[in-house]
C-alpha cells in the first residue's frame, strides 16, 4: 500500500517536472516571437528586409539538424524496446549531429561576414539573423546538454523511471529546437 | 505511530529522487540554499522588505528635492558626496532616483516580493502538495532574484551613478552611453540586473503553473482552489507569456549599446558628433517593452487581488460573492492584459485607428476590473466582519483600487491621454491603482499569514496604527498629484517650478512631502512588529483566523513535506464560511459531507445523485424524529 502511494507520488513529481519543459518551450517560443515580430514590424514601417540571400550553409545545417532529430527519436524508439547499445549509439550520433550542426551555423556566420553582412549594421534586419540564430545556438547547447545526460544515465544504468524522464525530456526540448529553427529559418526566407 | 514513520519516508523518496538516507540540515541548507518552499517563501519576503525600504528611502529624497527645490540639506552631503554636492541633490542623480525607485518597488517589490513569497508559501500549502513541481528550481528562482538586487544596487557606487532613463528605460536615451552619465556603466547594470530578474520570474512562475496544475491534492479539482491560487496560477501564466519578449528586447538594447547595432537607433546627433546609426526605430522598443509592461501591472496586482479575496471572505464570515464570476474575471484579465498595451503609446504618433482599437480593448479591460470590485463589496454587505489588520490592508486595496482605477479610465480615452500623458495625473493614476492598492494587498497578506510564517502572531494595535497611518498619508500623497497633472505639470522633472505658470504648484508640494515623510515614518511601526514578532510574538494556534483553506490544517511547527501523516483529502470549496444549519461559521475543506449533514445543500453534491438520495433520506428521518419529539 504504501509501497504503492510511494510510486504514485513520484509518478506525479516526474509529471510535474515534464511539464516544466514544456513550460520552457512556450516561453522560449515568445521569446523567439518578440524577435520575428520586431523584425515583421520594422520590416513593414521601412518597406526593406534583410534583402540577403542567405548561404547555402544554412540549407546543410537544417538537414543535418533534421536528421539529428530522427535518430534522437530512433534512440528513444530503441530505449522502449530495451535495445540499450542501440540507444546509446543513437545518442552519440544525435550528439554528433548537434556538433555539426552548431559548427555550420558559425561558418554560416562567416559566409555571412564576408559578403558584407555584418552583425554591427544599419540594417537591423541583417544584425537580426545573427541574433536569432545565435540564440538559437544557445539552446542548442542546453540541447547538447540533455543529451548527454541521457546518455549518462544511460551509461550508469539509473532506475528505468529516470533514463525514461531524462529520455522523455531531452525528446521534447530536441524536436522543440528542431522546430524552432525550421521556423527561423523559413521566416528569414520568406522575408528577404 | 508506525504509520507516521513510514509516511515519512515515503514523502522523502518522491521528494528527492537521489537522496540517499536522511537529509542533514546544516545552516547552510536551511537557511541560505534552502529548497523547502516555505523557507524560499521567508527569503523572498525579507528580501522584498529590504528593498521595499531602499526604495521608499529614495522616494523621500527626490521628494524633499520636489518640495525645496531651493533649500540646502547639508546632511544630505554627508550620506550621498558628490551626488549631493552643497546639500542639494544633482539633476542626473534626480533622475537616477526616480528610475530605481520605479525599478525596485515595481520589479523586485511588487512582482518578486509578492508573487515570490505568497505564491510560494501557499501554492503547496492550499493544494496539498509537499514542495513545488522542481524544488531545486525555485532555490535558483530566489538566488537568480538576490543577484539582480545586487547587480542593481551595485549601480549606486559606480562613477556614473545608476540608470536614469526610467524605469521603462527608452531609447535612445538608455541606448547612448555618452547621452546622461546614468546612461553608462549604470544602464549597462540595469541590464544585467533585469536579465537575472527575468530568469528568476520564469523559474519561478514554470514552478508555479506546473505544481497548479499537476501536484493538487485528491479531491482538490480546479473549481475547489481558493481564489489566491487562482490568482497566482494567471498571474504565473502571465508572466510566462510576457517576461519572454521583455528579454528579447533587452537583448536588442544590449546590442545596441556595446555591438553598434540600429535596432532602435536612427539619425542621432550628440553635440556636433553625427552617430553612424542608422534605420531602427525607438518606437519598437516601446512596442515591445509595453508588450510586457501592461501584463506586468497586472501581474503586480492580481495576486494582491487573489490574497483580498481569502482575506476579505474569511474576515466578513461568508462565502466571497461571486466565486466563479471572480475565476472569470481573472482570465479575462489574463486575455485582456495582452491586447491593450498601445496605451501607453497614444502620443507615439500611432494611427489614430489603431489609437482607437487600444482605446476600445483598453475600456474592455475595465469591466473585469470592476465585476471584482463588485464582488469584494457585495461579500462585505451585512458580513459578520471582523476588523483584523489584514482585513484593514484588504479593505483598502478595494479603495484604492477602486480610485485608481476610475482615473485609468480617464487615460484610457486617447483624447483625454494625449492631455494628461506623462503628466503627474498619470503618477497619481498608478500610484492608487498598483503601487498602493498592491502594496496593502501584499501587507495584508503578510498580517494574515504572518502565523503561518513564523509561528507567531504579529501585535494588532500596532497593525491598526500601521494602518491607518498609511492609509491616509497614501491619500493626502497621490490624490492632489491628480490636480497637478490636470494643470499639465510633467513628470520626472527636476525643478518643474522654474517655469512661472506651475510656481502655485509648490505649496502642494511641500504638503505632499510631510505626508509622505509621515508615511514612512509609519512603516517602522510596521517594521518593528515584523521583526519583533518573529521572535517574540505571542505563539500562534494552529488556526488562527479560523478558516476553511488547507494551510491551516498543516502544524504550527514547520516540517519538510509540510504534513506529518498523509495529504489531507479535499471535499469541498473553501468559502463555506457562516453555512445555515451548521455548527460553526466554517467548514474546513477536509470536512467531507456526511459530517455536515445538518447543512449540506443540494447543489453542493454537484449532481451526485447517490449523495443526494442519502441526504434525502437523512432529512427524512429527520423530520420524523422531530415529529414525534412534538407528538
Ligand atoms: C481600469 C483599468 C485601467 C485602465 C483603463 C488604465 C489605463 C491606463 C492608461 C491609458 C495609461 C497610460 C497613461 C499615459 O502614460 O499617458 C496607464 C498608465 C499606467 N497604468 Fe493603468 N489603467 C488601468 C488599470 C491599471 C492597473 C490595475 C494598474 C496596475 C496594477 C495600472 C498601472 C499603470 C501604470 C504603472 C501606468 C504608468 C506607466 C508609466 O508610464 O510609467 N493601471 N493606465
Ligand atoms: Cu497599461
Amino acid at each position: 500500500m504504501v509501497q504503492s502511494i510511494n510510486q504514485h507520488e513520484v509518478k506525479l513529481d516526474f509529471r510535474a517536472k515534464k511539464f516544466i519543459i514544456w513550460l520552457f518551450v512556450v516561453s522560449s517560443t515568445i521569446m523567439f516571437g518578440g524577435w520575428t515580430s520586431y523584425y515583421i514590424v520594422f520590416a513593414a514601417s521601412k518597406g526593406k528586409g534583410h534583402g540577403l540571400v542567405l548561404p547555402d550553409l544554412f540549407m546543410y545545417s537544417t538537414g543535418v539538424l533534421l536528421v539529428s532529430s530522427v535518430c534522437l527519436f530512433l534512440a528513444s524508439r530503441a530505449f522502449r524496446n530495451q535495445e540499450f547499445s542501440m540507444q546509446k549509439f543513437f545518442l552519440w550520433l544525435t550528439l554528433g549531429l548537434g556538433v555539426i550542426f552548431a559548427y555550420l551555423q558559425i561558418s554560416a556566420w562567416g559566409t555571412l561576414v564576408q559578403t558584407g553582412a555584418v552583425f554591427s549594421n544599419n540594417n537591423a534586419a541583417i544584425s537580426l539573423i545573427y541574433v536569432v540564430s545565435g540564440f538559437h545556438i544557445l539552446h542548442i547547447l542546453a540541447g547538447l546538454g540533455l543529451v548527454l545526460g541521457s546518455l549518462f544515465g544511460a551509461y550508469r544504468n539509473i532506475s528505468v523511471d529516470r533514463q525514461q524522464f531524462r529520455m522523455e525530456i531531452t525528446s521534447i526540448f530536441w524536436h522543440f529546437i528542431d522546430i524552432l529553427w525550421i521556423y527561423l529559418y523559413v521566416f528569414l526566407l520568406l522575408n528577404s | 505511530m508506525s504509520t507516521i514513520t513510514i509516511q515519512n519516508n515515503q514523502h522523502h523518496d518522491s521528494h528527492d529522487d537521489h537522496a540517499h538516507g536522511h537529509h542533514k540540515e546544516t545552516f547552510l541548507s536551511k537557511y541560505v540554499f534552502s529548497m523547502d518552499h516555505k523557507m524560499i517563501a521567508k527569503q523572498f519576503l525579507i528580501t522584498g522588505i529590504i528593498m521595499a525600504v531602499i526604495a521608499m528611502g529614495l522616494s523621500i529624497l527626490f521628494r524633499l528635492q520636489l518640495a525645496w527645490p531651493d533649500r540646502s540639506f547639508p546632511i544630505l552631503e554627508t550620506f550621498l558626496g558628490k551626488w549631493a554636492e552643497g546639500g542639494r541633490i544633482r539633476p542626473e542623480f534626480y533622475l537616477a532616483l526616480v528610475t530605481i525607485h520605479g525599478t525596485i518597488m515595481v520589479f523586485f517589490v511588487l512582482t518578486a516580493g509578492l508573487s515570490g513569497t505568497f505564491s510560494n508559501l501557499l501554492i503547496p500549502l492550499q493544494l496539498g502538495a509537499r514542495d513545488m513541481a522542481s524544488p531545486f528550481m525555485n532555490m535558483l528562482s530566489y538566488w537568480f532574484f538576490f543577484t539582480a538586487c545586487v547587480v542593481m544596487m551595485c549601480s549606486f557606487f559606480v562613477q556614473t551613478g545608476p540608470a536614469s532613463a526610467g524605469w521603462t528605460v527608452y531609447p535612445p536615451l538608455s541606448a547612448l552611453p555618452k547621452a546622461i552619465p546614468g546612461s553608462g556603466t549604470g544602464m549597462t547594470l540595469w541590464l544585467i540586473s533585469m536579465i537575472c530578474f527575468v530568469v528568476s520570474s520564469l523559474m519561478g512562475g514554470i514552478n508555479y503553473v506546473s505544481t497548479v496544475l499537476n501536484m493538487r491534492t485528491k479531491g482538490m479539482d480546479l473549481w475547489k482552489m481558493p481564489l489566491t491560487i487562482w490568482a497566482f496560477f494567471l498571474t504565473a501564466i502571465l508572466g510566462i507569456l510576457s517576461f519572454p519578449v521583455l528579454v528579447a528586447g533587452v537583448v536588442l538594447l544590449i546590442f545596441d549599446r556595446s555591438f553598434g547595432t540600429s535596432f532602435y537607433l536612427s539619425d542621432i546627433v550628440i553635440g556636433t558628433q553625427v552617430l553612424p546609426n542608422e534605420g531602427g526605430s525607438p518606437i519598437l522598443w516601446q512596442h515591445l517593452f509595453w508588450f510586457l509592461g501592461h501584463p506586468e501591472v497586472y501581474i503586480v496586482i492580481m495576486p494582491a487581488l487573489g490574497i483580498s479575496s481569502e482575506v476579505i471572505s474569511v474576515n466578513s464570515r461568508k462565502p466571497i460573492f461571486g466565486y466563479h464570476a471572480m475565476v472569470y474575471s481573472l482570465i479575462g484579465i489574463t486575455i485582456l492584459s495582452f491586447i491593450v498595451w498601445g496605451h501607453h503609446m497614444f502620443v507615439t504618433g500611432m494611427n489614430p485607428l489603431l489609437g482607437g482599437v487600444f482605446m476600445i480593448t483598453t475600456l474592455i479591460i475595465a469591466v473585469p476590473s470592476a465585476v471584482k470590485t463588485f464582488n469584494y463589496l457585495a461579500t462585505l454587505w451585512r458580513g459578520n466582519i471582523r476588523f483584523t489588520p489584514a482585513m484593514l490592508f484588504a479593505i483598502g486595496l478595494v479603495s484604492f483600487f477602486i480610485s485608481g482605477g476610475l482615473t485609468g479610465i480617464f487615460l484610457g480615452n486617447a483624447s483625454l491621454d494625449i492631455n494628461l500623458h506623462d503628466t503627474y495625473f498619470v503618477v497619481a493614476h498608478f500610484h492608487l491603482v498598483m503601487g498602493s492598492a498592491a502594496i496593502f494587498g501584499m501587507l495584508a497578506g503578510v498580517y494574515h499569514w504572518f502565523p503561518k510564517m513564523f509561528g507567531r502572531m504579529m501585535n494588532a494595535k500596532l497593525g491598526y496604527l500601521h494602518f491607518w497611518l498609511t492609509f491616509i498619508c497614501a491619500y493626502l500623497v497621490f490624490f492632489p498629484l491628480h490636480f497637478l497633472g490636470l494643470d499639465g505639470v510633467p513628470r520626472r522633472y527636476y525643478a518643474f517650478t522654474e517655469f512661472e505658470f506651475m510656481q502655485k504648484w509648490v505649496t502642494v508640494n511641500i504638503f505632499v512631502t510631510w505626508a509622505a515623510i509621515i508615511a514612512a515614518l509609519a512603516q517602522v511601526a510596521f517594521l518593528f512588529n515584523f521583526f519583533y514578532s518573529i521572535f517574540k510574538g505571542k505563539v500562534a494556534p494552529q488556526n488562527p483566523w479560523e478558516a476553511n483553506t488547507l494551510e491551516w490544517t498543516t502544524p504550527v511547527e514547520h516540517l519538510h513535506g509540510n504534513w506529518p501523516g498523509e495529504i489531507p483529502t479535499v471535499y469541498r470549496w473553501p468559502y463555506d464560511y457562516s453555512k445555515p444549519g451548521a455548527e460553526e461559521d466554517f467548514i474546513p475543506q477536509t470536512v467531507p459531507f456526511s459530517l455536515t449533514m445538518s447543512s449540506n445543500m443540494p447543489h453542493d453534491f454537484e449532481g451526485n445523485t447517490e449523495a443526494e438520495r442519502i441526504q434525502e433520506e437523512w432529512m427524512a428521518a429527520q423530520e420524523a424524529k422531530q415529529k414525534t419529539i412534538v407528538d
